[in-house]
């Protein structure tokens, strides 16, 4: 997995953006306006359509 | 590809024989437009005198009692757990024994960077001789690790030495040491030289290719490479670490040296 840009269809949480995309659990953190931030400390925030987000993996290695 | 403003580099307690300033030089040559700072310990470069007693007392929560048992965050360190990590940030001890949830940490580490510093065009890399591990979720227990790629990338030298399988024949043998109570000092020397050892003289090569793939992970988002020869292959056995960072006839693979070149044509 590597990062991945993506276009908000409509409005919603941050929550709900990440339960969408079968992400809860993953190790991730969200870009959005140039603002990198951790999706389980902002559940709440709003997000809207039109909003472009970047997905940022947390990747392991050894 | 993204661009990169500035590298900063860390040194979180790493271990002694790493020559931070001489990665840094590796790096000003592999990214010739692009700053590279070395900076100190994270949490003493960006704290203030009275926050370290709290990231003294976060540090100490995350540790890994059981690597059989997912991490909690209702765990509560002890008074001398938590003097030993301020001991750690204040540079007055260096860590050993102790395994951390390195997802937590990254988090620790991320909440010190300042926002605007925030972005994959800076890329932070702390080099810790803390040893951090990841939740497996099917295996239901821990794997050490050697780096983990966020903001900021970790890389752990004690990780380099405990991550990475060591030769099959090693592990067999250890074990008939222990069996026989025979000194396992005798049995790492028999083995001198086929794993990256504690303050081994080849600690800082090795870790300029892990530094590279802190690189490559805000350059393209990912780490790593499939080539055995190029200095961002994953590796998952010593064999395979000290090939791709010390005995490849090449550092890159050509895609990443192209990838390279590109950056420093900017």
């Amino acid at each position: 997995m590597s990062t991945e840009k993506i276009e908000v269809k409509e409005d919603k949480t941050i929550k709900e953006l990440v339960g969408e995309m079968s992400l809860s659990s993953a190790p991730i953190l969200l870009e959005l306006d140039g603002e990198i931030f951790y999706p389980d400390e902002n559940y709440d925030r709003k997000i809207q359509a039109g909003n472009r987000l970047t997905v940022i993996p947390i990747i392991a290695g050894g | 590809m993204r661009r990169l403003n500035r590298v900063f580099l860390y040194d979180d307690g790493a271990a002694r024989a790493l020559k931070i300033e001489e990665i840094a030089k590796y790096l000003r040559k592999e990214l010739i437009k692009v700053g590279v700072e070395v900076r100190g310990n994270p949490f003493a470069f960006y704290l203030l005198q009275d926050k370290v007693s709290d990231y003294a007392r976060k540090i100490a929560s995350i540790k890994i009692q059981d690597a059989t048992k997912k991490w909690s965050s209702e765990q509560e360190p002890l008074y001398g757990e938590i003097e030993y990590e301020k001991k750690m940030i204040l540079g007055k001890t260096r860590a050993s024994g102790v395994l951390y949830d390195g997802l937590e940490l990254q988090r620790l580490f991320f909440e010190v960077i300042p926002g605007r510093e925030r972005s994959l065009q800076f890329v932070h890399i702390v080099f810790s001789n803390r040893l951090f591990a990841t939740w497996d979720e099917h295996e239901r227990r821990y794997h050490a690790r050697v780096n983990l790629c966020g903001i900021p990338s970790i890389i752990s030298t004690t990780g380099l030495v405990e991550a990475p399988a060591k030769p099959r024949g090693y592990y067999l043998l250890r074990q008939q040491y222990e069996m026989l109570g025979k000194d396992l000092l005798e049995l790492k020397n028999s083995f001198k030289g086929a794993f990256i050892d504690y303050e081994d003289l080849r600690l800082t090569e090795v870790m300029k290719g892990y530094a590279m793939q802190s690189v490559f992970y805000s350059l393209v988002g990912d780490p790593f490479c499939q080539d055995k020869g190029c200095r961002l292959y994953n590796a998952h056995w010593q064999e395979e670490l000290i090939f791709a960072q010390i005995e490849s006839e090449y550092e890159f693979c050509q895609r990443h040296m192209s990838f390279l070149e590109e950056l420093n044509e900017y």
